[in-house]
């Protein structure tokens, strides 16, 4: 008895205690989760002022060295301050954003962009699919227009008709041809969209500027050390890749060379490093097909005798050679790209990636570096320019508060200034001039400040801009809405800086000049035109459309079969397993359907290129 | 002569018992702590030298930039804020429902228990759906609200059965005593079963404290409100931000040149060593916080007889 | 007396001698006062575990998600149908349900083992060993499986340390294939899973050891019993009951490995035998535009889980006397 009450007791006032704490805990919570759902949350809903206090900046000395048109803007042509949501697929920066970028937006628009990027928040489609299926997008929506999105985005009612809108803006109307070839897409006479990438350009013009997005990028000093061999076709690199390694044995460290590294990462539809090589013969995959850029050959990519198919061969014959890094199997992007930067490995298919991780200044003064070397037969892929855009674009959401303002800040993106201005991470546009570059004899140069922010990498703005980084404050948005090849109808010169003679003629280390005696050209691009070695794919107004849903699930499986069967041969022991594989792989694809998703795809394949003829005819007459 | 020799005969394989376990787990929890480690002497070495695969064993050239840089990420305090409010709330709120309702379950006189209980178990095995689950938070206005940290985990089947099972192994008696007393099945709770039963429930906070300060995933779908980011989505975040520059080049597509800038930044692999270890070292404080609770025991038997 | 304190809750044994007139009356108000108790934690249940399930309707449409549901097709049991249209689908489901199954299978099996290091952890007297043992076998749990991998990675690749130790010590002369063979992939994965989830997963084990009557041990003692008779008669019985539980609560989770350990090590080559059913979900980007199809697979397995789930519980009732939930 005595002990049962002495729980009661001992622990009476500790337990009262408690209980209170807890009661009180309970019913609070219970209240606030019913009052949750009738308070009004902020954030949730588009384009509300988040604080009411107007900012009457004066507006002078954050634009000064823009020409300013001496017209209203800031925060006298626009008397409440917005906090615009801006969904961006592209943008690789999440929140509000900041910087110099974004104070002369704010200056101009009396506005802040909250950017909600899915890049960043991670989960892929999940924040499109959930913010969609809610019905609200965002105010301003960056997305990419293929696969029927922009008409589902429209039946959903989660953008606005913004037809007049972009009627009354000069600097949108200047590509109209481009905003209704995108429009076209949906239903009805109405635009909602503007595209990006657009150009004034021929579409027979490549438009990635100096170097393309494919090539056979070689170990300069490896290649030249092996005595320069002359590479008939793509089977000749191999015993090229065997002497190469063989003069360079070892990276910078000390670690075995190997001529091929490869990586899974990336493998989409197929394995995504055995599809490099075909672009050096002018061929680009849309689905399981590779089309050439001039529409004279269409494959299917399982086939025994297409490009594929043999490019799996050239590695594993590699592999046989021992040329084929053995860790290629498990390794990620990341991991390889170390031993880019260690030297290790010897070839690259893209500029990007050999050039990026080893071309440091040391480096070219050594003479060590990754420059295009020449496969007598091969025809590299180029993308032209497309006057009709490329198929992201931008659009205002149908909620949006102050469409005229949104619509101001589109046309503004679309202009000089703008375009200037928004050196988007993977544009290379020149930045504000006065800032970063200045007119001298008729001729664009970089100011010392240009060098250091645009060729180093950073620097510090000036008070005027606000201070901070230049490299943190560039546009998060991401978006290029003009091609930076074209020319800048202010200085009649290209708007991306790479392209300047005052820049192209600062490139004199020991590796540049070794490269330009041997190939007689001053550029990648200007060897590839001098010698026929260049294919164009002109730039047209195709995007891929809405697939059903049961081929997108064919798909899947397919290339889930194709990307296992295509690692596997590569690492084949011998022919033989090859071969089996090769069949192995054939019949079962087949055997889930392959052929009905491959008849999308060359239809698709076909559609495009009747878009890039007429895109040809259009430019023409 | 018997009596001295079995009990010498006991310590033998008393003694090599003892060696062989002391051992088998002195070598387990090498295997254990030995990843942990190289997490933490990679982050706090020459990121290159990292990235090669060099620091193995020792760190070299020490530096504790890859911390710096998460100190100085924006909104860190407040996601840290969120974090702890989260834990301790949800938390709280959770052990307090699985002991009650893990209890409740025991008690016969609750009308229609097996039914009530199976209908809660059951939900551990079907889920609905991402976006019927999102339109059914938006609806009852939990989006962008601190309350979808706490209010959807409160009621947690695993929890409820561990409490359950766990105050069934009480021996009968104490409850029985408290009834006699005229004990209502709040007192019984409260005053009986609550105090016997702390091992069962420092686990199932280890447990839910574990799980709401870990969870990110409810952050990235249902909040896009930064001031009420948590502390793993934020470095969750942080990390994508380094992916996804791979992700930006392999979409672009005829702008190759103007991406080679961008190449050259920090490898992503060290920025997740980091992250990792920063989420990982307050768990590692929560045990010896709860050690007391496991400690052995409990004298029950006081009730009996 | 020697296995009291483990009665079983099986219901007031006092009702019918000592209560008083009006008990039944009282008891049907305790009974309606304990349900209304328990309301609103289920009404939390019923808001975000059933009332989303609506949701289940997607199944049977082409659902895509801008759209509402009545813009959008009704395609009835078409995605049902999908995956089993014919032979070559139906040949890689197999395969990937045989890999769901052995995984299932190897991890029940193992699943013991928790409960072993829970007790012979519990055998260890020295308290700061035991402090350190078990807060430090519970880090691994904590390592999400991509920062695994990278340790992984660097031990068992090509030039990893095991392959560069080995080829040191001259035991082979060019490197083992660990990470990319499709030799003993369950086997590997089990012993991922055993190393990440062991220490973890005994906590509650030793929860249930510490609940345990230390005057059991005390008369065992006197008795006679020896420290392994003491293992097996009184800290045994006491884990039984959590562990019949959870296991059968597992055996309900057969379809259900997961996703992240299998994603990070799974590469072309041994692709054959790690492609669980969720994995093989996710590679072939079901999750794409539409969600109908993910919907479907997630109501199939649903309905398998609760099935199992109602079979083990009566099977339990069977062979125990008595059901699980």
């Amino acid at each position: 008895m005595n002990r049962r009450k002495g729980y009661e007791n001992g622990g009476k006032s500790g337990m009262k205690k408690k209980l209170k704490l807890l009661c009180v805990l309970l019913s609070v919570t219970l209240m606030s989760g019913t009052f949750a759902g009738c308070a009004a949350t902020t954030t949730e809903t588009t384009g509300k002022t988040t604080a009411a206090t107007e900012s009457i900046k004066t507006d002078s000395t954050e634009t000064a060295a823009t020409t300013t048109k001496s017209e209203l803007t800031g925060a006298e042509k626009y008397p409440k301050f917005l906090t615009v949501d801006l969904f961006d697929g592209l943008a690789n920066y999440q929140g509000i954003a900041t910087g110099w970028f974004a104070d002369v937006v704010k200056e101009k628009f009396n506005m802040e962009l909250n950017i909600i990027a899915p890049n960043v928040a991670g989960g892929g489609e999940t924040l499109y699919q959930t913010r969609s299926a809610a019905g609200n997008l965002g105010d301003l929506i960056i997305t990419g227009a293929d696969g029927g999105r922009l008409q589902d985005m429209v039946t959903a009612g989660l953008l606005l008709d913004s037809t007049s809108l972009f009627a009354a803006r000069t600097n949108i109307s200047k590509y109209q041809s481009a905003v209704d070839s995108l429009n076209k897409m949906v239903d009805g006479d109405s635009i909602y969209a503007v595209p990006s990438s657009v150009s004034e350009l021929s579409p027979t013009t490549p438009s990635e500027g100096l170097d393309l997005t494919f090539g056979p990028y070689l170990r300069w000093d490896a290649y030249t050390a092996a005595g320069s061999p002359k590479i008939g076709t793509l089977e000749d690199l191999l015993p090229v890749f065997a002497a190469m390694q063989k003069a360079v044995p070892v990276s910078d460290t000390g670690v075995k060379t190997y001529p091929i590294s490869l990586f899974k990462d990336w493998d989409g539809n197929m394995m995504c490093l055995a599809k490099q090589p075909a672009c050096f013969y002018g061929f680009d995959e849309l689905g399981f097909v590779f089309a050439k850029a001039d529409g004279s050959e269409y494959q299917s990519i399982v086939d025994s005798d297409s490009f594929y198919t043999r490019v799996l061969k050239f590695y594993f014959n590699a592999n046989q050679m021992g040329l084929v890094d053995p860790e290629s199997t498990t390794q990620n992007y990341d991991t390889m790209f170390t031993k880019y930067q260690d030297g290790q490995i010897l070839y690259a298919p893209w500029p990007w990636l050999g050039q990026a991780a080893y071309n440091t200044t040391e480096n070219k003064a050594a003479g060590k570096g990754f420059m295009l070397a020449s496969i007598d037969d091969m025809k590299v892929f180029s993308y032209g320019c497309a006057p009709a855009g490329n198929r992201q674009c931008i659009s205002i959401g149908a909620a949006a508060e102050d469409s005229e303002r949104l619509a101001d800040f589109i046309d503004w993106l679309y202009s000089p200034e703008g375009i200037m201005m928004s050196c988007a991470q993977t544009m290379a546009s020149c930045g504000p001039e006065g800032l970063t570059w200045e007119m001298k004899d008729g001729q664009p140069v970089l100011t010392a400040f240009g060098e250091e922010a645009l060729v180093n990498g950073d620097a510090t703005m000036p008070a005027e801009w606000g201070g901070g980084s230049w490299k943190d404050g560039i546009s998060q948005l991401n978006y290029p809405a003009v091609l930076s090849l074209d020319i800048n109808p202010e200085t009649g010169f290209t708007y991306n800086f790479k392209l300047w003679d005052s820049v192209l003629a600062a490139n004199t280390t020991p590796l540049d000049t070794a490269w330009q005696t041997a190939m007689k050209a001053k550029t990648t691009l200007e060897y590839l035109q001098n010698n026929n070695q260049i294919m164009v794919a002109p730039g047209c107004a195709f995007i891929a459309p809405a697939e059903d849903t049961e081929i997108a699930t064919l798909r899947g499986q397919c290339k889930a079969i194709i990307i296992e069967y295509s690692w596997k041969m590569v690492f084949a022991a011998d022919q033989a397993e090859f071969d089996s594989l090769l069949k192995e792989m054939q019949t079962t694809v087949k055997g889930l359907g392959y052929d009905k998703v491959l008849a999308v795809d060359m239809q698709n394949a076909k559609d495009q290129q009747t878009s890039r003829e007429e895109s040809v005819a259009a430019a023409k007459g | 002569m018997d009596h001295i020799k079995k009990r010498l005969k006991l310590s033998k394989t008393d003694v090599t018992f003892s060696v062989l376990n002391y051992l088998c787990f002195a070598i387990f929890t090498i295997i254990c702590i030995y990843p942990f480690y190289y997490l933490i002497i990679n982050t706090i070495s020459a990121n290159d030298l990292s990235a090669k695969g060099m620091i193995n064993f020792l760190p070299q050239q020490l530096h504790i930039d890859n911390y710096i840089e998460v100190l100085k990420l924006k909104g860190l305090p407040n996601a840290l804020g969120i974090s702890v409010a989260r834990t301790v709330i949800g938390t709280t709120l959770t052990v307090f429902a699985s002991a009650f309702l893990g209890f409740m379950f025991t008690q016969p006189k609750l009308w229609g228990r097996k039914f009530w209980y199976r209908i809660i178990v059951i939900t551990m095995y079907f889920n609905a759906g991402l976006i019927p689950l999102y339109l059914t938070m938006k609806n009852l206005g939990l989006t962008n609200s601190f309350w979808v940290y706490i209010l959807p985990y409160v009621v947690q089947p695993f929890n409820i059965i561990l409490v359950k099972t766990y105050v069934e192994s009480l021996p009968i008696s104490l409850q029985e005593a408290a009834e006699i007393d005229g004990a209502s099945f709040i007192t019984v709770f409260w005053k009986i079963i609550l105090p016997t039963s702390k091992p069962i429930l420092a686990t199932i906070t280890i447990f839910s404290a574990v799980i709401q300060w870990n969870s990110f995933y409810d952050t990235l779908i249902y909040v896009t409100d930064q001031k009420l980011y948590s502390l793993q989505y934020l470095l969750y975040t942080y990390i994508n931000q380094a992916n996804s520059l791979a992700t930006l080049i392999k979409n672009s597509s005829g702008t190759a040149m103007n991406l080679m800038g961008l190449a050259t930044q920090q490898t992503p692999t060290s920025i997740r060593m980091t992250v990792t270890v920063i989420v990982v070292l307050p768990i590692l404080f929560i045990y010896p916080i709860f050690q007391p609770y496991f400690a052995k025991g409990i004298m029950i038997g006081s009730v009996k007889g | 007396m020697a296995a009291g304190g483990y009665n079983m809750f099986k219901g007031n044994s006092f009702e019918t001698h000592i209560m008083p007139e009006n008990y039944t009356e009282k008891k049907k108000k305790t009974s309606k006062l304990m349900f209304l108790s328990i309301v609103p934690f289920l009404i939390l249940s019923v808001a975000f575990s059933y009332f989303p399930l609506h949701g289940w309707l997607y199944a049977f449409y082409d659902y895509i998600p801008p759209l509402k549901l009545s813009q959008c097709d009704f395609v009835g049991f078409k995605w049902f149908n999908l995956l089993f249209s014919n032979s070559t689908q139906v040949g890689q489901l197999m395969k990937v349900m045989r890999n769901t199954f052995a995984m299932s299978g190897l991890t029940l099996a193992t699943s013991v083992l928790p409960v072993g290091l829970a007790i012979l952890l519990s055998e260890i007297k020295c308290k700061w060993f035991k402090k350190v043992v078990q807060t430090m076998t519970t880090l691994p749990n904590f390592i999400s499986w991509v920062m695994v991998f990278s340790v992984a990675f660097s031990l068992f690749s090509s030039t990893g340390m095991v392959n560069s130790f080995m080829q040191n010590m001259g035991w082979i002369t060019s490197p083992t294939k660990f990470l990319d063979s499709d030799a003993n992939v369950w086997l590997s994965m089990i012993l991922w899973s055993i190393w990440k989830g062991l220490g973890w997963g005994s906590i509650m084990y030793l929860a249930a050891i510490s609940g345990i009557d230390q005057e059991l041990y005390e008369a065992a003692r006197v008795d006679g019993a020896s420290r392994f008779n003491l293992m097996r008669h009184i800290t045994l019985p006491a884990l039984l009951p959590t562990f019949f539980v959870l296991l059968m609560l597992a055996i309900a989770n057969f379809l259900n490995n997961g996703l992240d350990q299998f994603y990070v090590f799974q590469n072309s080559f041994n692709k054959e035998h790690i492609q669980v059913l969720d994995l093989y979900v996710y590679n072939v980007g079901i999750t794409g535009r539409s969600p109908s199809l993910a919907t479907a697979i997630g109501m199939m397995k649903s309905i398998v889980s609760v099935t199992l789930l109602v079979i083990v519980n009566f099977a339990s009732k069977k062979t125990r006397g008595e059901t699980i939930i």
